[in-house]
């Protein structure tokens, strides 16, 4: 593969690109058309929250519900970049902790309120606390757990409240600004010796599809498959975020942003888009369909439960078109992720 | 020493090894790996026997020497098993084993008593704090279990994953940790479980109630562990399954191998056990979170990783277990590919050793999990980056090598085969 990179750039002078000479156009798109614009969102809109929460922190503020809804939604649809800015100093951790599999945020929140634990007191102090008691999750339990409404004083949920948001806020400034200043160029400008991190540009295809692969397990084994169970042991309570009622919207956001992505992998390959755009167009009708039922309570009833079934399925459908297809077609293998392991 | 393996597999590869000056072929590094495998179970069992032994001693008399010699056969034993790991992720013949002898983190209430602080039932497990030893009889997922007798067949029938929840873990290395050493309540402090002796003892010195059925537990354990282990080095063996899926298809093979490599090294320990825990500040994250032997389990985990590129491995009496090795071929294939992963696996290891220096010189890792100790973050994030590191050029050789389009997958893709290859 290695040859294509100096090619591709003789390509890219002739048709005098000057502005991105060397780069590569299946990167450039997906940066700038993807990337850039998903986390510029999340910085606009967390930042937009932690505003909210100066102004009115109570918990029951319709205000403050919606603008933590917006920054969710912006949050759940990076979900699938798990590598780079994302991943220094924890930042993507601290903004979602989820799965908590052993219930750790719940723990951590109880007797964080009991104890009023002056972490919250400044942003400094609160980037050091637990990921357990940072983010969107731990929000959730604040907005919409009656078993915390009541815990600790007023005083100190609404400090905890400004202290999440503000954390948020700045880890996601954060996450855009390294994308701006250092790694969108880190990705667009690979290198043999003096990038340290991507010597060619088929490693920063592998990259990108492992970001689609990556939120494609994301779907199937943890959105969806975490309430499923097994059909002797369905898990209605390991559905994500149904405390809000946000399961079935995280899945269609999620959903959303990965057929853009594998969209702008498969641009100059018509066949292949029309094959993923209905294989997406099946999942969003199934997925349209469970609107009665947006925290997957359907998972206990037998007669409920195969359509979230069907769902998953579709997902697995969508990951099998990318490993068989969009793979080898960007000449890249699956490598490995975070999710590998138990 | 008895050493059946040796007089086997091993010669066979002695025999078919080639001069320095050749290239290793794919079957003589997949052979090598496999007699790696194949030594590395047979050390965890010779060793399982030994804590078996001390475990029956203990039982028999109660003392607290006989209790500092089970949990020293218990560190012992760890030692091959950990760097055994790597075969996991790759070789679903042991993804879909291991999870009896090293399931990890465990709900530890379910098998004995716990402090007050644990809480009972959550809302992921509402056997948490179920208590075997001191119930005879309870209700699991709507059944009636009589456990008025303690058997392995009870350990692994009924409460293994007991109602379908990984951390209800009742067999294997981490049940029997937890019945040696009891639950670690120092936190983020210097300290290990402290478990008494008379937990174990007869009649009137017996603490804790049912020193008898605890007792029975850790037998029924060990023999388990012992069964577990016989089964898998067998798998090994010249006819054993493993052995042969492995050997059936090169390419396949070589890439099982790095899968191994790669998602242990990366999502399994750089993630779930070190990252994950460094985030949660929290020491019951350890995964020996009883004993406090968690910098050897990660030091010994990066060791097997290395040993499987370099093709070699120091059993537990000293011999050398070696051939040819995937190094060789990547070394054929792209020397300076060679030469960046051996560097950077030598790195891990330094990275993994400073944690297990500091650790034994008295600065325990649940210490340097506590939130806003930088000393202990810059070590364990040592460790953490340095995994990932290598993890990306275990990617590089995934390129390098002609394995024919043979797939990477991550483990959880070895559980839904058909998904990726319909």
């Amino acid at each position: 593969m290695r040859p294509i990179a100096p090619f591709a750039a003789a390509l890219c002078f002739g048709l005098a690109c000057a502005a991105t000479a060397g780069a590569d156009a299946l990167t450039d798109r997906v940066v700038d058309h993807h990337i850039l614009p998903t986390y510029t969102r999340l910085a606009q809109e967390t930042a937009a929250f932690a505003e909210v929460a100066q102004q009115d922190c109570a918990p029951t503020s319709p205000v403050l519900e919606e603008a933590w809804g917006r920054a969710f939604d912006a949050w759940v649809a990076a979900s699938h970049l798990r590598f780079g800015p994302s991943e220094v100093d924890n930042r993507a951790f601290a903004i979602a902790f989820w799965p908590d599999s052993r219930s750790k945020t719940p723990k951590a929140l109880r007797s964080l309120l009991l104890d009023r634990d002056p972490v919250v007191e400044t942003a400094t102090e609160f980037a050091t606390a637990s990921i357990a008691v940072r983010g969107f999750y731990t929000l959730e339990y604040l907005l919409h757990d009656p078993d915390y409404a009541d815990l600790g004083t007023a005083a100190y949920r609404c400090a905890l409240i400004r202290a999440v948001s503000g954390d948020l806020s700045a880890n996601a400034a954060a996450i855009l600004t390294d994308w701006q200043d250092d790694f969108a160029a880190a990705l667009q400008r690979p290198d043999q010796q003096a990038n340290p991190r991507y010597r060619t540009d088929t490693e920063v295809h592998q990259e990108l599809f492992k970001a689609l692969t990556t939120g494609l397990e994301i779907l199937a084994d943890m959105r969806l498959g975490r309430p499923l169970g097994t059909f002797e042991q369905p898990r209605p309570n390991r559905a994500e975020a149904y405390r809000s009622g946000r399961s079935l919207r995280h899945v269609q956001i999620q959903l959303a942003a990965l057929r853009d992505l594998a969209r702008l992998l498969t641009a100059g390959d018509p066949a292949l888009q029309a094959q993923l755009a209905g294989a997406f167009d099946k999942a969003d009708r199934h997925a349209e369909a469970l609107s009665d039922d947006p925290i997957f309570a359907g998972v206990t009833d037998p007669q409920q439960r195969f359509r979230i079934e069907a769902l998953q399925q579709d997902v697995h459908d969508i990951k099998t078109i990318a490993a068989t297809k969009i793979g080898p077609s960007l000449g890249v293998e699956a490598g490995f992720n975070a999710l590998d392991g138990d | 020493m008895k050493t059946p393996f040796l007089t086997g597999a091993a010669i066979a590869a002695l025999t078919v090894g080639t001069p320095a000056a050749f290239a290793a072929s794919k079957a003589e590094v997949l052979t090598t790996y496999a007699n790696i495998a194949e030594a590395k179970y047979e050390d965890s069992l010779i060793t399982a026997k030994t804590l078996q032994a001390a475990i029956e001693a203990l039982i028999a008399t109660p003392s607290a020497e006989a209790l500092q010699a089970a949990k020293d056969a218990w560190l012992a034993a760890r030692v091959p098993y950990q760097q055994s790991e790597v075969f996991r992720f790759g070789n679903a013949i042991v993804d879909d084993w291991e999870g009896k002898v090293n399931a990890w983190p465990l709900d530890e209430g379910l098998i004995d008593y716990v402090d007050a602080s644990y809480g009972g039932a959550t809302d992921e497990n509402a056997a948490a704090a179920l208590n075997v030893v001191a119930n005879p009889a309870f209700t699991l997922s709507g059944e009636n279990i009589d456990a008025s007798d303690i058997t392995p067949a009870l350990l692994e029938g009924a409460l293994h994953e007991a109602e379908g929840v990984e951390s209800n873990v009742a067999t294997g290395y981490h049940a029997i940790e937890f019945l040696l050493w009891g639950q670690d309540l120092n936190g983020t402090e210097h300290g290990a479980g402290n478990r008494p002796w008379t937990d174990y003892a007869a009649g009137d010195a017996c603490t804790n109630g049912n020193c008898d059925r605890r007792g029975a537990y850790l037998k029924a354990a060990a023999d388990l562990l012992v069964s577990d282990l016989e089964w898998i080095t067998a798998q090994w063996g010249s006819d054993g399954e493993a052995r042969d899926t492995l050997l059936s298809d090169e390419n396949a093979g070589i890439t099982a191998m790095l899968t191994g490599m790669g998602s242990l090294s990366y999502g399994e320990t750089a993630g779930e056990r070190m990252r994950l825990g460094l985030m949660l500040n929290d020491p019951e994250e350890e995964h020996d979170c009883f004993s406090d032997n968690t910098h050897n389990s990660h030091y010994f985990d990066g060791l097997g990783v290395q040993n499987v590129y370099l093709g070699e491995y120091v059993r537990v009496n000293g011999e050398l277990v070696s051939g040819p090795a995937l190094a060789d071929l990547v070394a054929a294939a792209d020397a300076d590919l060679n030469a960046e992963l051996t560097g950077k696996l030598a790195t891990t290891m330094l990275k993994l050793g400073r944690i297990k220096t500091a650790a034994e010189a008295g600065f325990s890792y649940d210490q340097m999990l506590e939130q806003g100790n930088a000393a202990g973050e810059a070590l364990v994030m040592g460790g953490v980056e340095a995994l990932v590191d290598q993890t990306r050029s275990i990617e590089r050789v995934v390129s390098a090598l002609d394995l024919d389009g043979v797939a990477i997958e991550g483990s959880d893709s070895l559980d839904n085969p058909t998904a990726v290859f319909e």
